[in-house]
């Protein structure tokens, strides 16, 4: 079917004739309305409704069988007063945020020593990247094992280095559980960091090493005002998906202690899911969901003031 | 960085990598023995390994069917998003008078972890009842806004002159994404699949919520379940670990590369 020359396609060819031009604009207006459809309608129906209907839902007394009720601040009121759950919750939650940093400079501390001419680089970079692609819910297992009592590996190696004579129960442990959990974290998602902030290092011009260089500036001090400096939309970077990580933790938290023991290592996250889905809270979970979203808008909003506001550059990659 | 001692630098590297590796070891290990597990100290060999743990974990529980499921929503997830976020990149190249709305709406939706709204989408699952269904667990996975940028800057490179001939030689839209545009774009593509396939396979707490009956579970789901039953007493669960990793593992070797350029472009999402 190629018209070539009848005149109708001739006319749309060239774009004349206001009929075929007119006609062809809505043509093309309702083929990209139906492109964009299914995406939007995804967001919209998992993004932006529960967005609004969990905000909408804080506000209200919920049951399944009965219609919804107002109820003003009643929730963010028992939440914000009588929750010890909740305020210990938050506050782990502000541990596990706080833990981040740690991990992005060990990460940063690897990522220089695997970014250099050294022989097997790569080899190293793929071994610390391995942990992260995988299936966090496996990853808590294996920790739970190597955490373990009796046939776990660090218990093992602390009794055989004679740093402890009885053996450690770290999840089991009020002190121990919530540092133990984070550990894991940080295993899976330190190759992350390293590979963000290898591809930052790798982008700084080299003329900046070598004028440094010509200069005879000291080594910490072009760290400090080259590498540093050039690295901070990684670091951005980083900093952004740590904070999302807190609510992306929740895999490894509900496999590993599921909050416990007590509530040594409850996350808003697990919280929300036990109030939701445990006890079919839904307002009351919504209200605490409310809380954490605004919790980490103003901390990426911080992280961002401090980077310079030029989140952009994310995007830009 | 170019000066400094190679070796000091290679035994810290040696000692971070044997602290990666040494998890994965550990249960493996245990995963082919069938030593006492409450006996002191552990060994750090395995001692007589067999393969029988694996073939219970086949056997014994349901894993083909959590395969399945887990193969199924993943398959999904992944059409899903080739398809739906090729069309939509194609439509944000072209020229139309909502288009920075648009932008705008799908970069702040970015900002909305999906974690963030899980009792809504709960809701609305049930409500549209999609509860306990393949299309229900698949249908959030479906398009991803991330990966439609990734697709739209792939789009972009691609000489509008071409595109121009193509559209002047008559071929439709579609024919002009499926032959001009996708082909090359195909590290797009690769990110798109990989992505999708990483987040759908991974995916636990919505299959957690969203799932009724044992015959719908994924794998993560499958594990976390076996957890609760056994409580550590048996090697088949670490077996039923090596399992669900091992093909994690062999793709990611095998396509390294695109694995780590697919994760970095998307890593907002987390």
């Amino acid at each position: 079917m190629t018209p070539s020359g009848s005149p109708a396609h001739l006319a749309r060819r060239a774009g004349t004739g206001t009929g075929w031009w007119g006609r062809k604009r809505t043509r093309q207006a309702a083929l990209i309305l139906c492109f964009l459809l299914p995406s939007l309608a995804i967001f919209l129906l998992y993004r932006v409704i529960p967005l609004g209907w969990n905000a909408i839902l804080s506000f209200q007394s919920w049951s399944p069988m009965r219609p919804p009720r107002w109820v003003g601040f009643e929730h963010y009121e028992e939440m914000l007063f009588y929750d010890d759950i909740f305020w210990t919750a938050l506050w782990n939650t502000l541990i596990w945020i706080g833990a981040a940093p740690v991990a992005i400079i060990l990460a940063l501390g690897i990522a220089l020593l695997v970014n250099s001419d050294l022989k097997g680089a790569s080899v190293y970079r793929t071994i610390v990247f391995l942990s992260y692609p995988l299936m966090t819910v496996a990853v808590g297992i294996i920790w739970r094992w190597m955490y373990d009592e009796r046939g776990g590996f660090i218990n093992w190696a602390l009794r055989i280095a004679g740093i402890i004579d009885r053996p450690l129960g770290f999840l089991q442990s009020f002190d121990l559980a919530m540092a133990s959990v984070i550990v894991t974290d940080i295993w899976q998602v330190i190759g992350f960091y390293m590979i963000i902030l290898l591809t930052g290092l790798q982008q700084i011009p080299q003329h900046l090493y070598e004028a440094a260089r010509v200069d005879g500036v000291p080594r910490h001090a072009v760290f400090l005002y080259v590498t540093l400096p050039m690295l901070r939309p990684s670091l951005f970077l980083c900093a952004v998906i740590g904070l999302l990580n807190s609510f992306t933790s929740f895999d490894l938290v509900y496999v590993m202690t599921n909050g416990g023991p007590g509530h040594a290592t409850e996350l808003l996250i697990t919280y929300i899911y036990k109030l939701g889905f445990g006890q079919t809270k839904f307002d009351y979970a919504a209200a605490v969901t409310v809380v954490q979203f605004l919790l980490l808008l103003a901390l990426t909003f911080l992280a961002n003031r401090l980077a310079g506001g030029n989140a952009g550059a994310v995007e830009k990659d | 960085m170019r000066r400094g001692f190679p070796w000091a630098r290679h035994a810290v590297l040696i000692v971070v990598s044997a602290i990666m590796l040494l998890p994965f070891y550990w249960v493996f290990k245990t995963a082919i023995t069938n030593e006492n597990i409450y006996a002191f100290p552990p060994r750090l060999l395995p001692q007589d390994p067999h393969p029988y743990n694996f073939v219970d974990v086949w056997y014994l529980i349901p894993f083909p069917r959590y395969l399945l499921n887990s193969v199924i929503v993943s398959v999904m997830a992944v059409i899903g998003n080739v398809v739906l976020n090729a069309m939509a990149a194609y439509a944000l190249t072209q020229n139309f008078r909502a288009k920075k709305l648009v932008v705008l709406l799908l970069l702040s939706c970015m900002l909305i972890p999906f974690q963030a709204t899980i009792i809504p989408a709960y809701l609305i699952t049930a409500r549209i009842g999609l509860l306990n269904t393949y299309l229900g667990l698949a249908l959030p996975l479906l398009s991803t806004i991330v990966c439609i940028f990734i697709y739209k800057a792939a789009f972009e490179a691609v000489p509008r002159s071409l595109v121009e001939a193509a559209r002047m030689d008559g071929l439709s839209e579609w024919r002009i994404i499926a032959h001009v545009l996708l082909p090359l774009s195909r590290p797009a593509i690769a990110t798109n699949v990989i992505l999708a396939f990483i987040w759908s396979w991974n995916s636990f707490m919505w299959p957690l919520i969203v799932t009724r009956d044992a015959n719908m579970q994924t794998l993560p789901l499958g594990l976390a379940r076996f957890l609760s039953y056994m409580e550590d007493t048996t090697g088949a669960l670490y077996a039923f670990v090596c399992m669900v990793l091992a093909p994690g593992i062999l793709v990611f070797l095998m396509a390294q590369s695109a694995f780590i350029r697919g994760l970095t472009h998307g890593a907002t999402k987390g």
